[in-house]
Formats: C-alpha cells, structure tokens, sequence
C-alpha cells in the first residue's frame, strides 16, 4: 500500500503493508511540524526568525537546538565538508531535518508494531522487512539521464537507509568549503544504516571530494556509488558484493 | 532567653529525661522543616544552578524557579503539619502544629505567587515581551494550563483562610474549601516533573517524588486509614446523653477495648456522629473523663450549630473516631510542682487530667474561674478529685472588672491577688491552663511576665 | 532549647545548600565535552561559532576559557576535542588530536575503487521498489522514475 504526500518542497512516497491511516497521520504530522520548525522558505518559522535574529538561539525550541547541535556534530566529524551555516552565517538545517524527520517517521513506525516499510522523501529511502516482493531494491538515478537506472542495489539488515546527493539538482544545501577545485562528483549513493549519517555522508562528499570520500569510508561502515563529473564510478567493495548478489 | 535551668529546679530524672527527649524531637522537627525547605533551593543548586545568574534573564528565571521548589516544599510541609502525625502531635502538641501550618500559609502562597511572575518576566525577556508568544509558550509547555488552575485554587484556600474572610463561612464551609488545597496541589504536580532541568531525571525526581509520597502518605495514613481502623476496632456508640446545666450536656460513649486506645486525660479526639445531619460536622472534643474500657465521657457546652446538634444526639448512634490527640496531660510534665488553671468549659480536659495524672498529695494546686454560678459546670467533680488528690483547692467567681483586661475576677483584682500569690512556688510548676481564648491568652501573658518559662505552660486552645 | 532549634536549623540549612552547591559544580565540570569524533590527517579547524549563538546543551554557565575533553580512544583512532568559552557561549571548537592516516587501525579497506558502468547495471529494474537519486522538487517528481513506481503502488 503506497501513499503519496508532498513536504519539505519535495515528495514522500510511503510504502505499508496494509492501510494504516493513523500511521500515515503521524508521519504526515512529523513532516508537517518540522517543516513550519525549520522551513527557510517561512519567514514565520522558528529558524526564519532565529536568522533574522528575532529570537536568539539559546531561547529556541529544544528541538531546534538539539538539530542545530546535531548538524554542528557532523560538522565536526566530517571535518568541516558537512556545514549547516550558509556563507553568511545563517544557519540551514535541510541537510538534517529531513533525515531527522524520516528517522523519527521509521520510530513512529516500529513504534506501532509495522515490520515491513519503506519511507522514501525526495530521493532518500529507509526500509524496514521485506519488501512484496522480497528485499527492498533501490535503483539509483543515472544523473546524465534520470529516466534511466545506473543499478539496483537490495537493502537488509544493517544497510536499511539509501541518500543520494547530487552537485546538479538540489544543491542548496551543499554548502561547498573553500575550494580551488571544481566538484568532482556529480552525485553520490551512501548506503548506511542511518538515514542521517547516509544523508549527511552523502552530502559532505559531494562537497569534499574525494578526499572526503576517503574519510568516510575509512571512517564508517557504509557503502558508497559516486559518479564522477566525466560519468565515471567509483563504487566501495560492498556495492560490488550487493550487485552480485 | 531561656536559661539551662539548674537540677534542683526540675522533677524526677524520668521526667527530666522524658523532657529533654521531646525537646530534641521538636528541635529535630524544626530542623527538618528549615532543612527541607534548604534542600529544595539545594536541587537547583545540585543542576548548576549557581551559574545561572549571569544575565538579568537568567537571574530572574533561577529566581523564579528557586520560589517555586521552595514554595511547594512549604506547602508539603504545610500538608504533613495538618495531618496529625502522631510523632508531631507528641512532641509539639496538635494545635502547635496547626499554629505553624498556618504561619506557613501566605509564605508559601507569596513564594509561589513569585514563582509564576518571575517565570514570565524571564521568558518574556527571550522573547522580547510579545504577549502572543507569551501566551503560547505558556500554553504549550505540558501540563502547565493545569498548574495554572493549581494555582488559582491555592489562592482561593489562603484568602478564604484569612481571618477576615474565615469568619464569613460557616467551619464546614470553610473547611470544604480548604480541601480543596489537595487538589490545588495535585494538579501542579505533572508541570514540574515535565518542564525544567531542576525535577527532570535523577537523584533529584527521586527527592521529589518521595516528599510527594511523604505528604500525601502520611493524610492518606493518619487522616483516614487510621481512624477508620479505630473506628472499626472500637465501635464507639453513644450510650447517654446527660444534662449537665441549661445548654451543657455530657455524652458518655460506650465501646469495647477503649483503654487500648492511649488516651490519657487532658487528651482529646476528633468525633463523628452518624447522625442524620450531624455526619459531616467533625468535632474536636476532650475527654471530660479518663477513659475505661468501655466508656468515654465528653462534656459540650452549646456554643454554636454544630454544638448544639451534639446535645441532641441519640443514644445508639455511631461514631466515628480520630485520635487521642493533645499533650495538655501528665506526661508533659517537666517540674516538680503543678498548677491548673480553667475557665468555663475549658474545664472538661482540666477534669480527666487531674483524673489521669499521678499528682502526689501537696504537689499541685488547682483553680476554676467562672463569671457567675451559672458556669460552674464539673465543679463538684473537680473539687472532689482535688481532694482525692491532697491538692489545693480555688474558686475564683465573679465578673471581671470592665476597664481592665485581666483573667480575674475584678474583687479578687481589687484583693491584690496574683498569679504567683494563688499558685505557690509557681516558677517550680507546671502550668496547665485552658478555656475561652482571650481570657487563656491573658493568663499566659501574665505568667510569662512573672518568669514562668515557656515549656512549664501547657495551653489547651480549641480555638483551630 | 528553642536557641538549639534556632541554630541546628541554621546549620543544617547551609549545610544542605552547600552539599546540593557543590553537586552542581561537579556535575558542570564533568559535562566538559569528551567528544568522539574523528578527524581527518593533517590538522582541520573547527568552525567560529557568530557571537549571536550559542549551543545550549553543551557547557551554558560554565566559565570563560578553553576546556580540553579527554583522549577518547576511538574505533578508528584517538580524539581530543577542545572546545573555548567566552563570555559564558560556546565560541570555537577545535578537534586537536586527529586520527592519523597511518596509525589507523583499518581492518578492511573499505575505499572506493573505480568500476565499470557495465558491471553495475542491474537489468532487473523491473523489480525496483523506491528510486533513489538527487533529492527532485514537487514538479520534477513528476516525471520522475519514483512517480511512475508510486503510480504502479498506489
């Protein structure tokens, strides 16, 4: 059972078992919260006016600050690739909500005893159980043709979350660090057990680079498929494993 | 002020012990209730709370948080003070208890008044003072629209206990109000184990919890869980009612094991009467007799509604019991010689204490006041017992002069009696004194001016 | 005795206030950050926080200064952080003992590795459940291969 919404300027697409419109609510309510917490498009919002300095961070909400901290952590775990402040020091928080909002949509469903999900918000996926037809597969986008799949890749155990991030589309988040060098990757596939340290990998290494691409991998389990600027791949050994598979 | 007093000054090494014993209980209890009200402020302190003081905003919100832990802690107290523990009520005496409940009453309610307004001065700081958001953010924390009503009703309670207003009600009334505190109480309790840094989790919610479970627990036990075992166990009963005089009239109940109780003369219980009408007035009377076995005896003078029903109970009727409450008896003696002093119907504890007490012959002096013949209720009961006691004897009769304020009669004023020419060796004794308030409070003044010291008084007020 | 009561009460009081005082110290300085994190070769900086900000779950009230948390061994490497507080906010963050490249404790090299498209190319699209790609806007999800899988479920 599919249900489609729109949030967060993008769209969900949520796949149940069965039909379980309380479950649908609260994902919807999720979404909708954190969208009126942190939508830089509201100027009502409560990060809007943080930034317009109506409100200063230290009176925020707890969510926001524990967000903002969250961002800040990565920040300094992917050594700066990953920044939720904008050039002129405002803060962004769309490279976490939306992961943050997913991971909490995948509690709220384990919550409620649902084994078998997947919640997919404008390209990142998290998936619980089996699929109707068995693992979860993802196929990634080709970014010189998006009609196109490069692969298809099954999720499981251990590897239940999928971000892509692209140089090319949505890349407003992406604040880039100070570099001489152009991007070199079009787009980047990180598959992690959490979607949020998928989402945020995925993003710093398309800020980074490929030394970034190096820390990451070295640095956490997860498995990447990035494409190059000229086309090229370059996949992680687990990728060639699950393709085999 | 008060002097270690030497050795030869007090009685019997028992009693001296037994003196000395009770002071440390009641100085343990003041302790405890100063204490408690230290560690409340100590709980934000132990969360870093001393930091919290650099700008204006946060200072005012510690403040603002400090007033409230301390204020409900007042008010737990307050809770504990009214609850008749049995510990509390042997050491200090009920009506002493019910003296400091009441003492902590506007505090607590100004600390927690201070509680709300410093809060929303100190949130309205972050927020620039936009009411909206005021407003909202009030509305949104968990629980607090709750605490709000809390609030609202606590202030109720104290401002219909304010003397002025209390007079307006009838005891009842006034009392059905009152209870409403427990409500007021209940319902601020979810907003401060769900807001704030200070109750959040730890060592500190586990305090806090636990004074709750004190407060509440020790209402629940001495309030209601006993008396209705005691009740239950001794199935009290009127047996008679005699007329004493015109509007004074003794009830004697019957029961069975009723020496179990502990009751000693001089104490007094709280009574029930099942009676159509009458079940829901709750009296507190002393026992005009030591108790026996199976019979009790009150004395009630017809002062007022609830009264009045009293003398006109029927025999067979149930009572509900709670008690024995009071130390206006024997055991809270402290010096070798005793001196009794009652007016009107104060006389009815005066009775059983004489009775109960183990009073040596020359030891003790009693003297009964009455503005006419009219009042002289128990007299003869009393003058007899005196004289089975080998104590000495006094009738003071007569109105008091009207341009003095003084608890004698104004011949005997006029005589150049005094409190120390009537009561021998009066700064060796025990001064045992009760009847109407005004004229009890006059005594007391008078012998604390003639030296007598504070824990030799033994005031017996049913004024609370 | 009420003299005893008077400064008992007293004693006890301060004493309470002092002890519950004294836990609060402790507890501040032992929410120092001790960050796990790791860094890369080389030296990185932490980001200047603007003056405006401050993150209110780390050290809010502790004192001016820089704190340094413990070497925290972690499974890639040690870490130390040092965080600076001034004017009672949280002002800089610096990670000072990186994680070498080489005294790294890598079991499996998990670096990526050019592959071949061809060898990647799953022709069994047919079974796909979700797409995953640069995040696309509301109209973009329209013609998007997601939308027609939604299509297909719905």
């Amino acid at each position: 059972m599919r249900s489609v919404f729109e949030t967060m300027g993008t769209v969900a697409s949520i796949e149940l078992a069965a039909d379980e419109p309380d479950a649908l609510d609260g994902i919807r309510g999720i979404f909708a919260d954190a969208e009126k917490r942190f939508s830089l498009y509201r100027p009502g919002s409560e990060l809007s006016r943080v930034n317009a300095g109506e409100r200063p961070l230290a009176a925020a909400s707890a969510e926001l600050r524990d967000a903002y901290a969250l961002a800040m952590d990565w920040h300094l775990r992917t050594a700066g690739a990953f920044t939720p402040n904008r050039p002129d020091g405002s803060i962004d928080l769309n490279g976490v909500v939306k992961a943050l909002c997913i991971s909490r949509a995948g509690e709220l469903l384990h919550s409620l005893a649902l084994k078998d999900w997947s919640i997919n918000v404008g390209g990142d996926v998290l998936c619980a159980g089996l699929s109707p037809t068995g693992d979860w597969v993802i196929g990634i986008v080709d970014p010189v043709d998006r009609q196109s799949l490069l692969c298809a890749l099954p999720l499981g155990e251990g590897r239940r979350a999928i971000a892509t991030s692209g140089s090319a589309e949505r890349g407003d988040h992406i604040w880039t660090i100070d570099r001489d060098t152009a991007a070199e990757f079009v787009q980047v596939s990180v598959i992690a057990e959490d979607i949020l340290a998928a989402d945020v990998l995925a993003t710093a290494i398309i800020s980074g680079g490929i030394e970034m691409l190096d820390l990451a991998t070295d640095t956490w389990a997860i498995d990447v498929l990035a494409v190059r600027t000229d086309g090229s791949l370059l996949a992680t050994p687990g990728v060639r494993s699950l393709i085999s598979v | 002020m008060t002097a270690q007093l030497a050795p030869s000054r007090i009685g019997s090494p028992d009693r001296r012990r037994q003196y000395r014993r009770r002071a440390r209980r009641s100085d343990l209890l003041v302790t405890a209730l100063w204490a408690s009200g230290a560690a409340a402020a100590a709980l934000f302190l132990s969360v870093g709370g001393a930091g919290q003081f650099g700008t204006a905003a946060d200072a005012i919100t510690s403040l603002g948080i400090i007033t409230g832990l301390v204020g409900s802690d007042f008010i737990l107290v307050m809770l504990v003070l009214a609850a008749r523990v049995p510990l509390i009520d042997r050491t200090v005496g009920h009506d002493r208890s019910i003296a400091v409940h009441r003492q902590l009453g506007k505090p607590a309610l100004y600390l927690l008044l201070a509680h709300g307004v410093l809060l929303l001065i100190g949130y309205g700081v972050g927020s620039g003072f936009n009411l909206v958001t005021w407003v909202v953010d009030m509305w949104e924390l968990p629980d607090m629209p709750l605490a709000f009503i809390g609030l609202g009703l606590l202030i109720t309670v104290v401002v219909t206990s304010l003397v002025a207003v209390r007079r307006k009600f009838s005891y009842e009334g006034w009392h059905l109000v009152h209870l409403l505190s427990y409500v007021a109480v209940a319902f601020a309790i979810p907003h401060q184990l769900s807001n704030g840094a200070v109750l959040s989790a730890g060592p500190q919610r586990v305090y806090w919890i636990a004074l709750y479970v004190l407060a509440f627990g020790s209402i629940l036990v001495y309030r209601f869980v006993e008396p209705l075992v005691s009740s239950l166990r001794h199935a009290v009963r009127v047996d008679r009612v005699i007329a004493v005089a015109p509007g004074v009239v003794s009830i004697v109940l019957r029961g069975s094991k009723l020496d179990q109780l502990g009751a000693t003369g001089g104490q007094f219980f709280v009574w029930r009467f099942w009676g159509a009408g009458m079940w829901w007035h709750a009296h507190p009377i002393s026992l005009s007799a030591a108790p026996t076995a199976n019979y009790a005896r009150i004395t009630v003078r017809d002062l007022g509604t609830g009264s009045r029903a009293i003398s006109a109970v029927k025999p067979g009727t149930r009572v509900w019991i709670e008690g024995p409450y009071g130390i206006f008896t024997d055991s809270a003696r402290t010096a070798p010689r005793v001196a009794i002093i009652a007016a009107g119907i104060g006389i009815t504890p005066v009775r059983a204490l004489l009775e109960s007490s183990s009073i040596a012959p020359g030891e003790a002096t009693v003297l009964l006041r009455a503005s006419s013949a009219d009042e002289q209720w128990l007299w003869p009961e009393v003058a007899e017992l005196a004289t089975e006691k080998g104590a000495s004897y006094f009738e003071m009769v007569g109105p008091r002069s009207p341009r003095a304020s003084t608890w004698m009669s104004a011949r005997d004023q006029d005589r150049g009696v005094t409190l120390q020419s009537v009561f021998p060796h009066l700064l060796d004794s025990d001064l045992y004194i009760c009847g109407p308030t005004a004229w009890l409070d006059l005594v007391e003044a008078d012998a604390r001016r003639a030296g007598v010291p504070a824990h030799q008084i033994h005031s017996e007020r049913f004024d609370w | 005795m009420r003299t005893r009561a008077v400064l008992t009460s007293i004693f006890a009081s301060v004493g309470v206030l002092v002890i519950g005082w004294q836990a609060g110290s402790a507890a501040m300085t032992s929410t120092q950050p001790t960050r796990t994190s790791s860094g890369t070769s080389g030296t990185s900086t932490g980001t200047v926080l603007g003056t405006t900000t401050a993150t209110a779950p780390a050290a809010s009230g502790a004192a001016d200064g820089s704190y340094t948390g413990d070497d925290v061994n972690t499974r890639f490497g040690s870490v130390q952080v040092q965080i600076t507080v001034s004017g009672g906010k949280l002002a800089d963050v610096t990670a000072l003992q990186l994680t070498d490249h080489d005294r790294r404790s890598v079991q499996i090299s998990n670096r990526a590795e050019p592959i071949l498209r061809s060898a990647v190319l799953d022709a069994q699209s047919a079974s796909v459940n979700n797409v995953s790609g640069a995040t696309y806007t509301s109209n973009a999800y329209l013609q998007s291969l997601q939308s027609a899988l939604d299509q297909a479920g719905l």
